[in-house]
């Protein structure tokens, strides 16, 4: 697919264009610390350089807090009338870093799994993903070249990479190309050479990195069930559930019914954010819960990320390094110095 | 038939019937599921039995527990409703108050000695203790908050007169919080009690650039040896530490965190 070389200046003046006639998400500065994904106005900020991943991942965008599926309406003994909810509406989610376009892959293989989550999908469809790389990492909290997300484009339909003054935009899909289209932006003619020197300037070694490969995790994290690492790693656990919720890759929700005012027989299903380190989480009928202790939870936690889903979806990690638990933990737990400590743990007792 | 509602007040700014009040979109549709008896805010007549009793206040009185027992007889069931009624609130900081020292504080030292020495004035003793509701009738529901929030009031009308079981959040107040995108408000340099407070509030204070202060009460599952550690690193004093925990969360609050605090 063809390739633009366009300088900084036209590429921010694209983005806004853009957002005349599209609802288009970009990265902006939130309060002291932090971004969020907002949608672009004529006086939005756009820049590609100073960046600290969003509060939220991108991907929530495409499962938001509190969602409706379905108006119900049942008459007499009728099977009750459903009529679905689906958001149809057209966005772009611009300025996606590696990690997070790959979060959003991640939650696409969940959703597409069995019967497929249509409010996710449909929303899915209607989403163009404008990635940009990282030439530097984040903050001291990012581990993304630990778990293989540096570099991630597979998803994106428009990959772009700073280079100085100037943005390499590569065109992936179809509905990327639709977004290049009348720009004339000028051709880049040696694509290789660009990111060769882009990647010269990468930051070696990006970020933290694990105390040993990738591959090995699933098998250590599987032989560390009784390690004391659980229970130290939550002396200081609010089980205040933070970590599931800015999490790029926790989708669990809970759903309830809630009746109209007006008319009794009708009303709506809506579900909400949901997460594994919420006592009630694993509470069933009757009263018990299968992860009663914080320990547990956070053991069921790290084991999704990097153990039950990475083996039922055949990918390396379902962690993808965006260090947003870490950075938002109050007390500091960080699901990169558990997996560490369980390395440890591990090699010790070998 | 429509179930019978009542509203009672007891110490309290009646905030939160002023709160249930305000739904006013909504209200006339709540009048077509219920008929309201009693609410001294609202309307002037009485009733002698009652589906649903709230109850707002704390009971800082033995004459209020006796009228508060009353009501529970003549009642179906019975919601406390807000903080006060709740977990005391506010008031329930002279909990920790030796009862001589706050008539002082309050009446100066003519007047406490009044307490006792004249008869008349005796059973101003009975106020010892500020009370929640629970501590003197069972309850069968809470509206947490200071005010209620009121979509929850909203909700436990709509399954009590369904018969379905309410869901109240039994999680922290950072669910919410992050469910609204707000930055922590640890990161602004400053500290929060919503890691073991109760949430459904939609972390509206937060949402609002201020902090959590606890009105919902402490989480059953609060870690709060680890949330003092944390307010110590950030700098606060036993003192400070100790009034936080007990601005709103008074009655609930003792012999689970601060008893060897300060409260001055």
């Amino acid at each position: 697919m063809s390739a633009f070389f366009v300088h900084k200046e036209a590429v921010t003046q694209w983005i806004r264009h853009l957002a005349r006639s599209n609802t288009v998400y970009f990265p902006q500065r939130a309060g002291q610390s932090g971004f969020r994904f907002k949608p672009v106005k004529e006086t939005t900020e756009i820049q590609f350089d100073r960046y600290q991943p969003t509060l939220a991942p991108p991907g929530k965008k495409l499962a938001p807090a509190e969602e409706p599926l379905f108006r119900y309406r049942k008459q007499g003994d009728a099977a009750p009338e459903l009529v679905p909810i689906l958001d149809q509406s057209p966005r772009i989610l611009a300025g996606v870093r590696p990690c997070d376009l790959k979060g959003i892959h991640l939650m696409d293989r969940a959703n597409r799994e069995g019967h497929g989550d249509p409010h996710y999908l449909t929303r899915r469809t209607h989403t163009i993903l404008i990635a940009h790389d990282c030439l530097q990492p984040c903050d001291d909290s990012c581990f993304c070249d630990a778990v293989g997300s540096l570099g991630w484009r597979d998803n994106a339909d428009l990959f772009l990479t700073s280079l100085e003054d100037h943005i390499l935009i590569e065109v992936r899909t179809g509905p990327g190309e639709t977004l290049i289209q009348g720009m004339n932006f000028p051709v880049c003619t040696d694509v290789a050479a660009v990111k060769s020197r882009a990647e010269a300037q990468r930051a070696q070694p990006f970020g933290r990195q694990f105390h040993a490969d990738l591959a090995r995790i699933p098998a250590i994290i599987a032989s560390q069930w009784q390690a004391p690492v659980w229970e130290k790693q939550v002396e200081r656990c609010f089980s205040c559930g933070s970590c599931n919720l800015v999490c790029p890759t926790c989708y669990c929700f809970d759903v309830h019914d809630d009746f109209d005012l007006t008319d009794p027989n009708a009303g709506q299903r809506t579900r909400t954010w949901d997460g594994c380190m919420l006592p009630q989480f694993a509470e069933v009928a009757g009263g018990h819960n299968f992860r009663p202790n914080p320990a547990a939870r956070q053991r069921h936690r790290v084991k999704r990320k990097f153990e039950y889903l990475t083996e039922r979806f055949a990918e390396g990690s379902f962690c993808t390094g965006c260090g947003r638990c870490g950075r938002q933990c109050t007390t500091d737990i960080d699901i990169f110095n558990i997996v560490n400590d369980l390395i440890d743990h591990a090699e010790a007792n070998s | 038939m429509k179930p019978k509602v009542a509203f009672f007040d007891f110490a309290s700014c009646e905030g939160c019937q002023l709160a249930v009040l305000n739904c006013e979109d909504i209200l006339l549709d709540i009048l077509g599921l219920v008929d309201i008896v009693e609410f001294r805010e609202a309307m002037s007549e009485t009733a002698p039995r009652f589906d649903v009793a709230f109850i707002e206040g704390s009971i800082n009185r033995e004459q209020d527990a006796e009228r508060l027992r009353d009501i529970r007889a003549r009642s179906t069931y019975l919601v406390a409703m807000g903080a006060c009624a709740c977990i005391g609130n506010v008031q329930a900081r002279s909990n920790f108050i030796a009862p001589a020292e706050n008539f002082q504080r309050v009446y100066g030292v003519e007047d406490r000695n009044m307490v006792q020495t004249d008869p008349e004035f005796w059973p101003l003793w009975a106020h010892t203790r500020v009370r929640a509701v629970k501590e003197i009738v069972p309850v069968d529901f809470e509206l947490r908050g200071c005010p209620l929030v009121p979509e929850e009031f909203v909700h436990l009308v709509k399954a009590l007169v369904t018969g379905a079981t309410p869901r109240f959040s039994t999680q922290a107040v950072c669910v919410e919080c992050k469910m609204n995108e707000n930055e922590c408000v640890y990161d602004q340099g400053e500290t929060c009690m919503g890691q073991i407070t109760r949430g459904g509030c939609k972390a509206i204070c937060i949402t609002n650039g201020y902090r959590c202060d606890g009105c919902r009460g402490i989480l059953p599952h609060a870690n709060l040896a680890a949330h003092h550690g944390l307010l110590q690193s950030k700098g606060l004093s036993e003192p400070q530490i100790t009034n936080r925990y007990r601005l709103f969360c008074s009655a609930e609050s003792l012999g689970r965190v601060g008893r060897t605090g300060h409260d001055k």
